[in-house]
């Protein structure tokens, strides 16, 4: 039926070897080799293409080097004094330069690092923090939520009252936030330690304790399903 | 491997402007911003495709070559915080902050409380301080946020001669013209403004006159309802407003008034006729009223009533006077008064019955009773309707009559003749569109030429710009000071919520300046606070505050007045007009023109969500329509083909032609006179026979996008224009008009395609009586009636039990547990539901739902989560007679359902889902996560109610036109629309599912507050009553109540526990969160055409058998041999 195209003197012992013997091997290499290449990607991607390793660590240039370390630990400010409204708002604000210069027209009034609050308290334009904590925008998180209900600001944004400038601590990803709203017994705490950043649990047992009577007595249901957090 | 980034220090070159502005200024000083707002045209209309094409090419090689050699795409982008310098008191970012307002308007100001977030308005909701409307407002004022944000508003004021005119160059235009006038006591002056209930306004005109005698100011509504006033001047000689007080009212006898839609005051009237039909269970339902309407449209409030007269307007005058008759030879009214009644009622046909009986059913009821006149009815229908309410004892009990306060204004036709006569040489326009609306037989067009300088004060450069001098740009109502009063006479203020978007005046500026206000006490506050003062009759700080809060003033109303008319005067009054009517025929028709629900007059044509929100009736979006009656129809031949099916062929006709679901109407031609009209025709049943009902406000010339039609190569505007019909003599109403049927189709966009329930027990209605011998109809009827109990042995368990526990009853599966300790449900009573469609705009609105256009809707792509279903029932048995079957319903009776999302408990949706993109939540919501969604539209596939919405373009990022070129399409102009959005819901994208989700933001919004205020301790339950979704909020009648299900004290808890409480399709064991109350009617079966059960019960029995034999069983016959044997 195919003999049409097929030379007359056509044989296959005249034929020279088309693939040389080594490359009986190959289809077997070939699948060990994507096979392996594959995993890598994929171990690469669960590794790497993560808010874990791409964002944990950010650590941006402010315009003014606000150092919370001396005005958290050593000063012992309380976070509401700057962030105001985070037990009232989904936000939690970030310090209007009136803020700053409540103390900062009095105390090192005239130095250098702080040129760029005053220029803003005079001109009115603001201060272009860098935004380093940033949810999707699909993402509805709402602050007082967590700190109304003895949720810290310590178990998303690290010990903030010991970092000279603020880098991202925790990588904030879903399974950053379910790993707390399946098991709040782990982490909740008394509503006034809330914005305590050094205070900590005698030991886990005692945290378990204390977490789960909390659970229980405040009634804490956080959402596990999607529309807690989306709309 | 954790890498401690450091990116180098932010240079100048950075750009670190604000990427979201926070005030107008600040958006004002953006330089792009300024640029954009300087050019002539919006981007792109200008510039040469190719070369675009070209640039695009390059640009977009070169940067993938970049992104290969650098990864510079890889950088994760900087983004700013950017925090007040000085933070403002009581702006707390994220929180949203209501101020209360109210909406202007001809008659009456409608109180609202408006949403922001950051002084930008994105939400209107009713103001609950006004006990008349409990909260609820109208599409028109949920819409008019929309308008706020109109990209293609006026943004400039601009004169002929000069060019665009600065902010206080308009200004001066207006100060110029009273400086010029004082001299000659402003003669030659002339204003023709929109008519306004504001005190402070009336104030200025006032001042005005004073110092410019001479001046002509004038006042033009085209929805002219200034009849019930002027009808009691004449015969009180003070002007008096009636006010209908409808939930004292036992019986309500409606003519040609569509009381609960259109009528000035109809959210009041709505509203309280609603009360008369709260009926929770069948033991009140004795107390139900009963609603006689005599109509030639079919308007909302007949689709409410439970007899229904179709009568042409033209002969409303002598049926008045018929009724009049019955009612006064009943209470032994003086029978001169009576024989000239029915001298005038000789030549209407009308069934006598009908006029006794209904007549005897009123008086049996007065003191209880009330006759409600339509606005635009002639002022002798007016009169009558004062002498049949005196008879029935109604005044100072459902009607009383108030004390309004002098007017001083001039009509257009006056103006008009003085301009004619060339007395004028400047003439201001303030607001309306004179050149579009106005009385066609004034022919403004030609006369504003003649009126010398003519100064334009208008929101969007339209028709009557295009000609002025002068075009100065105005305010919104969101955007400026102002005041005024409810129907009533509540004082209630407008206050800014943020400055002007663009340089423009507010109306009271413009007048104050006109009236020669010092300059420095010529800003709005400061004129408003003037007002204020004087009726509150205190300079209290504090006073004013409240008043800013609370939005209305408490004892501000209209004082009521003693009427005291002499019978004679009515007497002299009916015999002196020509009432007789007019026999009507197919070559003798009446034009009935009225309002539309999308553009009102005109004023809403650029406003997206009115345009596309489905006329509640016709169900057409986007146009307006020729309507005529069936039987007109009949005689024109303009029936649709029969709907051909395979095997049943039991399908009821379908009125109009259709095919693949768009509506191909004929062009008719309309002549009146000289004019004539061209318009397609759309068959409407329940319209008089000879009526033909046209909507104002389509076909403008000159309007912005959305009014016109982008689908053709020639743009033209949607719909067509009716206002050549207009007569200043009479403006909703023309005579002796013609129609031609051409060959010419055009398709509209109608959004249901099918009129009849087909027998089905989709909306179960029954009859007072019937309820009252059998509460629990409405399980007799439908498919459960017949199947076994869903819920197994715990169908009589309690709904609490229910929700909570989700018993497996009869479900092959396991059922889901819901841990949430609030259940989630909603109630819907189809008793009070008038059809309205606030609702519909209300969700959008609120959830940022994207209009979609024309096009889009023709194919059947609309997105409305909420769509509001209308069936006509005509009681007859398609079943059994083909003829019957070809029947159109010249008089059916209408009933509404709005449909959303159920949040079934046993979702068919989630079941198909193959990404679990939409799941159930703890609280019972069934939700969408959009970003997990991938567009197989499995689910909506698998919805049985057909509620799952599906984003087939970027609806929200590009124009209507754009939208098949995909992601090269042009990105609209989201400038200013986007402002509009809601921060708490996601815009979705191309390719996502979306549905309603209960108003979840709100639901979180407040139990995140309840969680806030219970810091340590239990008390996290949202309180009953917080949470009101949009739909609930804007509803006038309270029809809709949602709330906590698994909770037995709740309101919607309450109102399940009815014997009517129903879930549509409750035998597919989807266990709908979201159930109905059955709708009821009250008909006195003494009247002709009395029915003994509701027509489209009529039609069920007639398809599945007798329901309420009464006993035990719902002895329901599913098979129709059965139902066959019956007949």
């Amino acid at each position: 039926m195919i003999g049409w195209f097929v030379p007359k003197d056509f044989s296959f012992y005249n034929m020279a070897n088309i693939f040389p013997k080594w490359s009986n091997t190959v289809p077997l290499k070939l699948v060990v080799a994507l096979t392996l290449i594959g995993a890598a990607v994929v171990a690469g991607i669960t590794y790497y293409a993560t808010p874990k390793y791409l964002r944990v660590g950010y650590e941006p240039v402010q315009p003014v080097a606000f150092d919370h370390s001396l005005h958290v630990g050593q000063l012992g400010m309380d976070c509401r004094y700057c962030h105001t409204y985070v037990d009232r708002s989904e936000h939690s604000n970030v310090p209007s330069s009136g803020t700053c210069m409540s103390c900062h027209s009095v105390i090192k009034a005239n130095s250098d690092k702080l040129k760029p609050i005053r220029d803003s308290y005079a001109s009115g334009e603001p201060v272009p923090w860098v935004r380093i904590h940033d949810t999707p925008d699909y993402v509805y998180f709402n602050h007082a939520a967590q700190v109304n209900r003895g949720v810290s600001c310590v178990h998303c944004h690290g010990q903030i009252n010991e970092m000279e400038e603020v880098y991202h601590a925790e990588p904030l990803s879903m399974a950053f936030c379910l790993e707390c709203h399946r098991n709040p017994e782990h982490f909740i705490r008394p509503v006034d330690k809330v914005t305590d950043l050094t205070w900590k649990p005698e030991s886990k047992e005692a945290q378990l304790e204390m977490g789960e009577q909390f659970v229980h007595d405040w009634k804490i249901t956080p959402p596990e399903s999607c529309s807690g957090c989306h709309r | 491997m954790k890498r401690i980034f450091k990116h180098p220090k932010p240079t100048d070159n950075d750009v670190v402007g604000p990427n979201y502005w926070r005030s107008p200024d600040e958006l004002a000083g953006d330089p792009r911003f300024d640029t954009w707002l300087h050019q002539e045209f919006p981007s792109g209309a200008a510039v040469a495709e190719e070369g675009d094409r070209r640039t695009f090419l390059k640009l977009m090689g070169a940067s993938f070559g970049l992104a290969g050699l650098g990864l510079s795409g890889c950088r994760m982008p900087k983004k700013y915080i950017l925090p007040y310098s000085k933070q403002p008191e009581n702006m707390i970012p994220g929180v949203s902050t209501y101020y209360a307002s109210s909406q202007p308007g001809a008659k009456e100001h409608i109180p609202l409380v408006v949403e922001t977030h950051q002084a930008r308005p994105t939400k209107i909701e009713g103001n609950p301080s006004y006990a008349g409307f409990g909260g609820g407002t109208n599409g028109y004022a949920q819409a008019s946020v929309l308008d706020l944000y109109d990209p293609d508003r006026a943004r400039k004021s601009a004169s002929k001669q000069a060019g665009t005119l600065s902010r206080g160059a308009a200004l001066d235009e207006f100060i110029a013209a009273h400086k010029a006038y004082v001299p000659k006591q402003g003669k030659g002056l002339a204003i023709l403004a929109e008519a306004s209930s504001s005190p402070t306004r009336a104030r200025l005109v006032a001042e005005l006159k004073k110092k410019l005698p001479q001046t002509i100011w004038a006042e033009y509504e085209p929805v002219d309802s200034s009849n019930p006033e002027a009808a009691l001047a004449a015969l009180a000689g003070k002007r008096l407003r009636p006010l209908y007080h409808l939930d004292r009212a036992k019986r309500i006898l409606s003519l040609d008034a569509d009381f609960v839609a259109t009528e000035p005051g109809h959210l009041k009237y709505a509203r309280d006729f609603a009360k008369g039909r709260k009926i929770l269970n069948s033991s009140e339902a004795g107390k139900m009223n009963r609603l006689y309407a005599v109509e030639s449209n079919f308007t909302l409030t007949g689709g409410m009533a439970d007899h229904r007269l179709r009568a042409a307007t033209s002969h409303m005058p002598a049926f008045a006077a018929l009724m009049a008759a019955e009612l006064l030879s009943m209470t032994g009214g003086s029978q001169e008064l009576i024989a000239v009644l029915k001298k005038q009622g000789t030549g209407l046909k009308v069934d006598q019955k009908w006029l006794t009986e209904c007549a005897r059913d009123l008086y049996k009821n007065r003191g209880e009773a009330v006759v409600f006149a339509g606005a635009h009815l002639p002022l002798e229908v007016h009169a009558l309707a004062y002498a049949m309410n005196q008879a029935l004892d109604a005044e100072g009990k459902t009607v009383t009559y108030v004390q309004l306060p002098d007017v001083d204004s001039a009509s257009i036709t006056t103006l008009a003749e003085a301009i004619e006569a060339g007395q004028i040489d400047q003439l201001f326009v303030l607001g309306g569109n004179p050149v579009y609306n106005a009385p066609a037989d004034l022919d403004w067009a030609a006369l504003q030429s003649k009126a010398g300088k003519v100064v334009r004060w208008g929101y969007h450069e339209d028709e009557t710009a295009v000609d002025a001098d002068v075009f100065v740009a105005a305010t919104h109502y969101l955007e400026s000071w102002g005041d005024g009063r409810t129907m009533d006479g509540v004082y209630v203020p407008v206050q800014p919520m943020i400055l002007p978007l663009f340089d423009g005046i507010s109306e009271l500026e413009a007048v104050a300046h006109l009236a020669g206000v010092a300059f420095e006490d010529a800003q709005g506050y400061d004129l408003v606070r003037a007002t204020f003062n004087a009726i509150a009759g205190t300079a209290d700080q504090l006073a004013f505050d409240r008043w800013l809060t609370e939005g209305v003033l408490p004892e501000s109303e209209f004082k009521v007045a003693v009427t005291a008319i002499a019978p004679a005067n009515v007497v002299k009054f009916a015999a002196g007009q020509a009432m007789a009517a007019q026999v009507l025929s197919k070559d003798r028709l009446e034009l009935r023109i009225v309002p539309s629900y999308h553009t009102y007059d005109g004023r809403y044509n650029n406003n997206g969500w009115l345009m596309e929100a489905p006329d509640p009736l016709n169900k057409l979006s986007w146009d307006n329509a020729v309507c005529i009656s069936p039987q007109l129809a009949e005689e024109l031949g303009l029936l649709a083909n029969p709907i051909k099916m395979d095997r049943d062929g039991n399908l009821r006709m379908n009125a109009n032609q259709f095919d693949t679901g768009r509506e191909q109407a004929k062009i008719v031609e309309l002549q009146v006179g000289d004019t004539v009209v061209k318009g397609p025709a759309h068959i409407q049943p329940g319209l008089a026979d000879y009526t033909v009902v046209l909507s104002l406000g389509f076909g403008r010339t000159v309007t912005g996008r959305i009014g016109t039609d982008s689908r053709r190569p020639e743009a033209r505007p949607h719909g067509f224009d009716v206002y050549p019909f207009v007569t200043a003599a009479s403006p909703s109403l023309a005579l002796n008009a013609q129609i031609k049927v051409t060959d010419e189709v055009y398709e509209m966009a109608n959004t249901q395609e099918h009129w009849s329930m087909e027998g089905r027990a989709i909306i179960r209605e029954a009859n007072v009586e019937d309820y009252e011998k059998h509460p629990k109809f409405v399980d007799k009827m439908g498919m459960e009636s017949h199947s076994p109990p869903i819920y197994g042995k715990h169908q009589d368990k309690s709904d609490q039990f229910k929700v909570t526990e989700i018993p497996r009853g009869g479900s092959a599966y396991e059922t889901p547990e819901f841990t949430g300790e609030q259940q989630w449900g909603m109630s819907i009573d189809l008793n009070t539901c008038t059809g309205c469609n606030a609702c519909v705009i209300a969700c959008q609105s609120e959830n940022n739902i994207p209009i979609v256009g024309k096009d889009q809707v023709l194919r059947g792509r609309e997105m409305h989560w909420i769509r509001l279903d209308r069936y006509y029932s005509d009681g007859l048995n398609p079943q059994d007679n083909k003829e019957e079957r070809m029947q159109i319903p010249h008089d059916p009776q209408v009933s509404f359902m709005g449909v959303a999302c159920m949040h079934c408990e046993l979702a068919p949706c989630e079941s198909v889902c193959p990404v679990n993109a939409t799941v159930h939540d703890q609280d019972g919501l069934n939700v969408m996560a959009y970003n997990r969604c991938v567009g197989t539209r499995y689910c909506a596939n698998n919805c049985p109610y057909k509620v799952r919405r599906f984003n087939f373009f970027d609806y929200n990022k590009r124009d209507q036109n754009e939208l098949y070129k995909g992601p090269l399409g042009e990105k609209n102009d989201v400038t200013t629309t986007q402002m509009q959005k809601n921060p708490d819901v996601t815009v979705r994208m191309r390719g996502v599912m979306e549905k309603c989700t209960y108003c979840v933001q709100r639901i979180q919004e407040a139990k995140i507050d309840q969680r806030t205020k219970a810091k340590d301790s239990a008390n996290v339950n949202v309180k009953d009553g917080t949470i009101k979704t949009a739909c609930q909020q804007v509803c006038p009648v309270d029809a809709i109540v949602f709330g906590d299900v698994a909770d037995a004290a709740t309101e919607v808890s309450r109102m399940k526990t009815s014997d009517r409480d129903y879930s549509v399709l409750g035998y597919l064991n989807i266990r709908p969160r979201t159930t109905y109350l059955a709708k009821l009617r009250n008909p006195n079966m003494a009247m002709p055409g009395a029915q003994q059960m509701p027509l489209s019960r009529v039609e069920y029995e007639n398809r599945y058998g007798h329901a309420s034999h009464g006993g035990d069983h719902g002895d329901a016959h599913a098979s129709p041999s059965s139902a066959k044997a019956h007949h």
